[in-house]
C-alpha cells in the first residue's frame, strides 16, 4: 500500500477496524445462533459469509495471520460438517471470534498478534474424520506479552490495592504451546499464585476459557520480589515465559491516573487510546449505518469534545457573572432604557448557551445497546461454566448515555450479570423442583429517570437471603450483632457491597472473588450514581444502577445554613416546605416532621458544622435518597442555578459530605452537598447518640 | 544424562511411588534413579500410599490417579491434609483433566502426563522441590546411565 499516503493508509485501517468489530459482533451472534440450531444450513452459511468478509478485509490490510486463520475457518465451515459435529462447530466459531478479537486488538496497537496455532489445530481437528491425536510436533515456545490491558474496572481494583499498601505485581504468562491440558495449567498457575500471595486479578477468569488463549494475565499482591515470583511461575511443561512488573502505588496504570483526573475535573475525561483497546468493541463502533455511509461520519478524539465541554462550562460561569453584573446595574440605573436591551440579549444568550451545552452533551452520548449486545456472549459463557440454562432479555437499548460513563459501567454490569447467573439463577433441576421454567432469565433494562439513567440488572433466580447476609456480616465483624435488628431491609441488603463479604458458599472462579461487589459500589460512587437492590427470596433480584447523564454540569438548589452557602442537586430535591420549630417532634433520637401523611426524618445542617441555633420559622428542603425521603433544615433559600462542578482536591476538603464545589457569577464559592453522605452521617450520628445514651443510663 | 538432583543437605531426594501397575511403578523408579533419587516406598493403592507416607516421610510423592480401593485424588487429599508440606505430583493420562484439576485444588503440586517422559519428570521434580533441591553435575549417586 506504499502508493497511498500515510493518511490514506491510517484512514483505511481505521475503516477496517471499524467494520471488523462489526463483523466480530455478527460472528458472535451467529455463533450463538449456531449453537441453538447447529444443523441449520442457513446459519452455517451466514457464519461463513462473515468469516469470508473478515478474511478478505484483513488480507487487504496486510494482516496475514488473521486472514490465514479466517481462511482456514471458512474452508472448514460447511453444512455437512455442522451436521456431523453439531455443537462443537459453534464452540470453535465462538472461540475463533475470541482469537480474532485478540489479534485485532494487537494489530490496532501495531504489535505482534497472538498465535492462532491453537485455533488452527482446533479447526483441523474439527475437519478430520477421526479426532486428531494430540499434536506431536512441538510448537515453538511463545514469548509472554509484555503489555497489560486491564479494563477500567480492573484498574480501579489494582489502584485500590496499591493504596491499601499492598505490593502489586503484574504478571503475563505465556502458556507452553505443548501443554494440552489447559484447564490443569490454569489451576496450577492459580495454585502457584496463591502460594505467592493474594490473587487480585486473573485472566482468563476460569479454567474453561483457558482453552482458547495463549496468555494468562494476572495481578497479585505478594511480599516476594519479582525475580522469585517469575521463577515460581515458570512452571515446567505449563508456562514457557513470564513477565513480571512491579506496580507501585504512585504509578498506577495510566488509565487509573486518568480516572483520578476525572475525579478532580468532574468533567468526564476522554480515553482515546484506551477506548480503542477496551475489550468488547472498539470505541468507534457506531451504529450499523456507519460503514454504509462513512463519509457523513466524523471521527473525533474524545479529548477534543471534552475541551469543548469544558469551555461551555466556563461560558456558563460567564453567563452568571453577566447576570450578576446586570442586576447590580439595575439597582443603580433601574429606569435606564438600556435595561430592557440587556435583558433581551441575556435571554438570547442563555438560550443559545443551553442549546450549545445540549449539543455537546449529545455528541458524547451513545445508546446503551453498544454495551448490552456484548452480554449475549458473556451470559452464554458464564451459564455454560456454571451449568445453568439462561436466557438474556434486553430492553431500552436505545437509551443514550455518556460514552465514558457507559464504558466505566461495563465491568460493574458484567460483574452483576455474572453474579446473577452463578449465585442467583438455580440449576435447571432446582428450578424444576421450585416449579419454575428450566431456563432462568437475566434481564437488562435501561431508561431515563429525570436527569439520570437507570440500568436494571435483574434475574429470576433464588434472590438474596437477607438473614444470610446479616449473619455473614456479623461473622466477618462488619456489623455488631446488636445493630442487626435495627437495620432496614435496604441497609441489610447494602451490606453485600461491603468489601470481603461474599455470600456464595464457595468462591468460584466465575464470581465471588469477594472484591467484586464493593468495587461495583466504588465505581457508582465515583460516577455520582447509586445502586439499589430489590430482592425476594425465591423470586429473584434486581439491581438498579442509577447514573447521572453527565458529570459536568448540574442544576442545583442553593441555600444558606449557618452562614455558609450550600447547594444540593435539584434532581434529588422533591419539594420545599416551611415549618415552625413547634412542628418538629423528637421520636427515637430523631427529629421528625409530619408532612401530610408522611413522617420525615430531619437533618440539621448547622449541626453538621457544629453549631446549633433555634429559629421560629424554618425551611425544610425535602430530598429523596433511594426510596426514602429526608428533610434538610436550612436557614435561607438562595435560588436555583446551573452549577459547573469544579475540582475539589481531597487535601482541601476533609469531609465526605461535600461532593464538589462551584463558582458563582460574583465569585462566591458554593459547596455542593453529597446528599447521600449527609443522610448517612445522620444515621451514624444517631447510633452514636444511642450508644452514648446507653452508656450514661 | 541427567545432573544429579539432591536435597539441600546433599542427601538424595526420597520418593514414594504410587501406582497400581507394577510396570508403571518400575518405569518411574528407574527414571528417579537416573536423577540420583532414592526410593522411600512404593504403594499399589491409595490406602497403602497413606500409611507408606506416614512411615517413610518421603520428599516427593508420585501419585497415579486411577487405582483400585482408593483413588489417587482421595489419597493425595488425605496425605496433604495430614502433612501440609507434602509434595504430591499427580501422574495421569490427559483424558482425566477434571480429575487433575480436582487434585490440584486439593493441594497437589504438579502433574505429569502418562506416558511419563524422563526429561519432563526431571523438570517437574526440580520445580516442585524449588530451593530445597540442588543439581550437581556429573557425580551420579544412583545407577547413572553411562
Amino acid at each position: 500500500m506504499s502508493f497511498f499516503s500515510e493518511d490514506r493508509v491510517s484512514e483505511l485501517k481505521d475503516l477496517f477496524f471499524e467494520s471488523a468489530a462489526e463483523l466480530l459482533q455478527a460472528l458472535n451472534e451467529q455463533g450463538l445462533e449456531l449453537e441453538r440450531r447447529p444443523t441449520d444450513a442457513e446459519v452455517v452459511r451466514s457464519v461463513r459469509r462473515t468469516v469470508h468478509t473478515l478474511k478478505g478485509d484483513s488480507a487487504a490490510c496486510g494482516y496475514t495471520a488473521l486472514s490465514d486463520l479466517a481462511h482456514e475457518l471458512e474452508d472448514a465451515l460447511t453444512p455437512e460438517l455442522a451436521k456431523a459435529r453439531g455443537k462443537r462447530v459453534a464452540e470453535v466459531v465462538l472461540g475463533a471470534a475470541d482469537v480474532f478479537q485478540d489479534m485485532l486488538r494487537a494489530y490496532r496497537k501495531n504489535s505482534e498478534p497472538p498465535s492462532g496455532a491453537g485455533l488452527f489445530a482446533e479447526i483441523r481437528a474439527l475437519v478430520s474424520r477421526i479426532e486428531a491425536p494430540e499434536l506431536t510436533v512441538l510448537a515453538p515456545a511463545k514469548k509472554a506479552i509484555n503489555k497489560f490491558e486491564w479494563s477500567e474496572y480492573e484498574k480501579i481494583l489494582l489502584q485500590d490495592a496499591g493504596r491499601r499498601g499492598l505490593k502489586v505485581l503484574q504478571l503475563s504468562l505465556a502458556v507452553d504451546p505443548n501443554c494440552t491440558t489447559r484447564a490443569v495449567a490454569w489451576q496450577m498457575v492459580k495454585n502457584t499464585f496463591q502460594d505467592l500471595g493474594t490473587v487480585l486479578l486473573m485472566l482468563p477468569e476460569d479454567a474453561a476459557s483457558m482453552e482458547k488463549v495463549d496468555n494468562l494475565f494476572a495481578a497479585i499482591a505478594s511480599s516476594f520480589d519479582a525475580e522469585h515470583v517469575a521463577k515460581k511461575c515458570r512452571i515446567p511443561m505449563v508456562i514457557c515465559d513470564v513477565v513480571v512488573e512491579r506496580l507501585s502505588a504512585s504509578e498506577a496504570p495510566p488509565v487509573a491516573a486518568e480516572m483520578e483526573k476525572k475525579d478532580e475535573a468532574k468533567v468526564v475525561p476522554s480515553l482515546p487510546v484506551e477506548e480503542a483497546s477496551n475489550d468488547g468493541e472498539p470505541a468507534e463502533l457506531g451504529t450499523a449505518s456507519l460503514s454504509a455511509a462513512p463519509e457523513s461520519t466524523l471521527r473525533v478524539d474524545a479529548e477534543k469534545i471534552d475541551a469543548v465541554l469544558n469551555l461551555v462550562g466556563e461560558l456558563i460561569i460567564g453567563k452568571s457573572m453577566l447576570t450578576q453584573s446586570i442586576s447590580e446595574f439595575d439597582k443603580k440605573f433601574g429606569r435606564d432604557p438600556l435595561h430592557a436591551k440587556f435583558a433581551d440579549v441575556l435571554g438570547f444568550q442563555a438560550r443559545v448557551l443551553a442549546d450549545l451545552q445540549k449539543s455537546v452533551m449529545k455528541v458524547r452520548m451513545v445508546p446503551v445497546e453498544q454495551l448490552f449486545r456484548r452480554f449475549g456472549r458473556i451470559v452464554r459463557d458464564v451459564a455454560k461454566a456454571c451449568g445453568r440454562e439462561v436466557r438474556l432479555e434486553l430492553a431500552g437499548q436505545n437509551t443514550d448515555l455518556d460514552k465514558s460513563i457507559l464504558d466505566t459501567l461495563a465491568e460493574p454490569i458484567a460483574h452483576l450479570v455474572r453474579n446473577a447467573i452463578s449465585h442467583g439463577i438455580e440449576s435447571p433441576e432446582e428450578r424444576a423442583v421450585a416449579g419454575k421454567e428450566r431456563f432462568g432469565t437475566v434481564r437488562l433494562n435501561a431508561y431515563h429517570q429525570g436527569n439520570n439513567v437507570v440500568i436494571e440488572v435483574s434475574d429470576d433466580g433464588r434472590g438474596i437471603d437477607r438473614e444470610k447476609v446479616i449473619k455473614k456480616a456479623i461473622e466477618r465483624g462488619i456489623i455488631q450483632a446488636g445493630e442487626a435488628k435495627n437495620l432496614t431491609e435496604g441497609e441489610a441488603l447494602n451490606l453485600i457491597f461491603h468489601s470481603g463479604l461474599s455470600t456464595a458458599e464457595e468462591v468460584t472462579s466465575v464470581a465471588g472473588r469477594g472484591v467484586g461487589m464493593d468495587v461495583v459500589k466504588t465505581v457508582l460512587d465515583r460516577l455520582k450514581g447509586s445502586v439499589a437492590i430489590e430482592t425476594e427470596v425465591g423470586q429473584g433480584s434486581t439491581f438498579y444502577l442509577k447514573v447521572p447523564l453527565t458529570l459536568a454540569i448540574i442544576k442545583a438548589l442553593m441555600f444558606r445554613s449557618a452562614e455558609k452557602l450550600y447547594a444540593v442537586p435539584l434532581t434529588s430535591v422533591v419539594e420545599i416546605v416551611r415549618a415552625t420549630e413547634a412542628e418538629i417532634h423528637r421520636v427515637d433520637q430523631h427529629e421528625v416532621l409530619r408532612l401530610r401523611n408522611e413522617v420525615l426524618t430531619l437533618v440539621r445542617l448547622n449541626r453538621l458544622s457544629g453549631q446549633s441555633e433555634k429559629k421560629s420559622k424554618i425551611f425544610v428542603v425535602v430530598v429523596a435518597v433511594g426510596d426514602r425521603k429526608f428533610g434538610l433544615l436550612v436557614d435561607k433559600l438562595v435560588g436555583e442555578e446551573e452549577l459547573v462542578i469544579k475540582a475539589l482536591d481531597h487535601h482541601l476538603v476533609s469531609t465526605e459530605l461535600v461532593s464538589g464545589a462551584s463558582i458563582l457569577g460574583d465569585g462566591t464559592v458554593v459547596l455542593i452537598l453529597d446528599v447521600q453522605a449527609v443522610v448517612s452521617k445522620l444515621g451514624r450520628a444517631r447510633t452514636q447518640e444511642i450508644k452514648s445514651a446507653g452508656a450514661t443510663a | 544424562m541427567f545432573d544429579t538432583l539432591v536435597r539441600k543437605d546433599r542427601k538424595p531426594i526420597r520418593y514414594l511411588v504410587v501406582d497400581d501397575s507394577v510396570f508403571a511403578r518400575k518405569n518411574i523408579i528407574k527414571m528417579l534413579e537416573q536423577f540420583g533419587g532414592q526410593l522411600a516406598g512404593e504403594a499399589g493403592d491409595g490406602c497403602t500410599a497413606i500409611t507408606e507416607y506416614d512411615r517413610a516421610k518421603p520428599d516427593v510423592v508420585l501419585m497415579d490417579i486411577t487405582m483400585p480401593q482408593m483413588e489417587g485424588i482421595e489419597a493425595a487429599e488425605k496425605i496433604i491434609r495430614n502433612h501440609p508440606e507434602a509434595r504430591v505430583i499427580m501422574v495421569s493420562s490427559v483424558g482425566y483433566q477434571e480429575n487433575i484439576v480436582a487434585a490440584l485444588q486439593k493441594g497437589a503440586k504438579h502433574f505429569v502426563q502418562k506416558p511419563v517422559k524422563p526429561e519432563v519428570l526431571y523438570e517437574v521434580i526440580k520445580y516442585v522441590m524449588g530451593e530445597e533441591a540442588v543439581s550437581m553435575q556429573g557425580a551420579a549417586a544412583g545407577d547413572a546411565q553411562s
